[in-house]
């Protein structure tokens, strides 16, 4: 019997996850936990259920884990709920991020009932440096810079608090490093870059993206859920294309400027229109292309990247 | 004979990643524009003339091996635009840049389009298991560094072309590259003024390259995986063995192409 705890639940990736396993026959249940009381979308099914609760609270976590949980047998537990704006920063979002997955892991293991733990993590853990090779495997250095921005602090952080567990838990322990999912709502920056009709990127330079749609998120989710592998697993997505490329496909204009004059171009562009591109986080990898190496994922967990991005889609907004 | 028609493009080993570039960013309709622009410096400026081609590997993966100079990497280009010419169907290496150039605007977008990719490891890797070809050239910065006194003169020969070799079960074909090392003599050059992240400021003899004819040595393939286990690609012993032999196999094809060669410009 497997019964899936997804947290998470509200954002498009775990909604599109929700609605996968309840149509998946192999899995009896799914408990989707969302902070809001409501969710915006729940797959109408008897096996789903939502519950809402506020995983920045440790009693929380135990409450859910130790009560509902218990009750209904959860075998294994899929970890998303990342927060996703940069612009929010501080010590809720840092509990949220780092402290819940701590102590989520933690009863994880004391837990009765269940067996497997994933952990979906991304692209965003990884260095940007011109002297890596430009397609990067799962033991690149990760980005542990003073200089770097909380949201990818906290990711890498929580990243490596699963990773220290791995081969010391009783759980089996899958951490899956995603590229980019570009959808609304997601926590993508490039989603956000290219909702102007201008997008400003540096001049001279054109570097290569790699993009996972909703679809392969999904399923990369999915064979790490059936799957047995354990580790750390780099989820590629099926377009692999140049940011001049990707603003022309999403209906914007690509402008390059030099590369001075865009931190505060777009340091006014985020006060004044609020957006979330935060050029700071993005300034390396408009320069150099940093791609996932997919092999080790494609070896062990069966997964390759089979569906592209709708790019009509992001034309038509 | 060097080609731009589409169909000796369509025809090569090219992995689409979805959009026409490959995942390394390499464009064929960029290399084939790149190709009729510089046709001219092949075929009528340097006069390239490659020599026992047949040595050429048609298919796998494999290693070329040269010496560099140059304060362009113009033997990097002609070397590739002759593996493109004497091959059929056209291969088309995929050349190392050093490590500043993709941080050079346009130019490392450029050359990215055009095939090259960042020198590292996991890059030539990736490359040799999907049976390309590549380009190194195991001098490095001090190679295209020296001044023109030391033309021909091998400088400290790197051993992670013989490692890669090794581990990834491709032959290494020695080039010795003749023309080159006078084609743009440097004076000297200016260490503490570094563009784009380059290592130096170069001070050029002449303002553009000088006409000198280019002679490519092609080699016999060196088995390196035939003589030492995978294992063996760690091994500092074997691969400074290693790399002492495609040197002297690379030294051996300059001697014999200076005695050859009738003139700087013939």
């Amino acid at each position: 019997m497997t019964v899936v705890l997804l947290t998470g639940v509200t954002t498009p990736l775990g909604t599109a996850l929700a609605k996968a396993l309840v149509e998946d026959s192999d899995i009896q249940l799914v408990i989707g936990v969302g902070v809001e009381r409501t969710p915006p979308a729940q797959p109408a099914s008897d096996s789903f259920i939502y519950e809402s609760w506020d995983l920045g609270k440790e009693r929380n976590i135990r409450r859910m884990l130790f009560g509902s949980c218990r009750e209904r047998g959860v075998t294994h537990v899929v970890h998303s709920a990342l927060h996703r704006s940069p612009l929010h920063e501080g010590g809720h979002v840092h509990r949220l991020n780092v402290e819940s997955t701590r102590h989520l892991l933690r009863f994880c293991e004391r837990h009765p009932t269940i067996r497997r733990f994933v952990f979906r993590s991304d692209v965003e853990v990884y260095r940007h440096d011109h002297l890596h090779p430009t397609l990067l495997r799962e033991d690149q250095p990760l980005e542990l810079s003073v200089a770097a921005k909380q949201r990818v602090r906290d990711r890498v952080e929580a990243d490596l608090t699963i990773c220290t567990r791995m081969g010391m838990s009783s759980l089996s322990i899958c951490v899956l490093r995603m590229a980019e999912v570009l959808a609304p709502e997601s926590g993508s920056q490039l989603h956000d870059w290219l909702l102007s009709r201008i997008a400003i990127r540096p001049l001279g330079y054109n570097p290569m993206f790699n993009l996972l749609s909703l679809e392969d998120a999904v399923a990369a989710l999915i064979a790490a859920i059936k799957g047995e592998a354990q580790g750390v697993f780099n989820i590629p997505g099926f377009d692999s294309l140049p940011l001049k490329r990707l603003a022309e496909l999403a209906g914007v204009r690509p402008v390059a400027l030099p590369g001075p004059m865009l931190s505060p171009l777009y340091r006014w562009r985020e006060r004044v229109r609020k957006t979330e591109f935060t050029y700071e986080m993005n300034d390396g990898r408009f320069h150099t292309s940093d791609l996932l190496d997919g092999t080790r994922a494609q070896k062990e967990l069966g997964y390759e990247p089979q569906h592209g991005i709708d790019f009509s889609h992001l034309k038509r907004r | 004979m060097l080609s731009s028609d589409k169909h000796v493009f369509r025809d090569m080993l090219f992995r689409d990643a979805g959009h026409g570039y490959d995942e390394f960013g390499f464009h064929p309709e960029t290399a084939r524009w790149g190709v009729k622009v510089l046709a001219p410096l092949y075929n009528t400026y340097f006069r390239v003339k490659g020599h026992e081609t047949d040595r050429i590997p048609q298919e796998g993966p494999a290693i070329l091996a040269a010496n560099h100079a140059g304060m362009l990497p113009v033997d990097a280009i002609m070397l590739s635009l002759d593996v493109f010419a004497n091959t059929a169907p056209a291969r088309w290496p995929r050349a190392s840049m050093d490590h500043f150039v993709p941080l050079m605007p346009f130019v490392g977008t450029f050359f990215s389009r055009c095939g090259a990719v960042a020198g590292s490891r996991g890059n030539f890797g990736r490359l040799l298991d999907a049976g390309e070809l590549v380009t190194a050239f195991p001098e490095g910065v001090p190679g295209i560094q020296k001044p023109i006194w030391k033309r021909y003169e091998l400088q400290e020969w790197r051993v992670g072309h013989c490692e890669l070799a090794i581990r990834h079960s491709a032959p290494i074909v020695p080039v010795g590259i003749i023309g080159s090392e006078e084609q743009w003599p440097q004076v000297g050059h200016i260490n503490s003024i570094k563009p784009f992240g380059a290592p130096y400021l170069p001070i050029p003899i002449s303002p553009v390259p000088l006409p000198v004819r280019i002679h490519i040595h092609y080699g016999e393939p060196i088995p390196l995986h035939e003589d030492y286990a995978p294992d063996k690609s760690d091994d500092p012993a074997v691969l400074a063995e290693a790399a002492a032999r495609v040197k002297g196999a690379v030294q051996e094809l300059i001697i014999k192409g200076l005695e050859e060669r009738q003139g700087l410009f013939r």
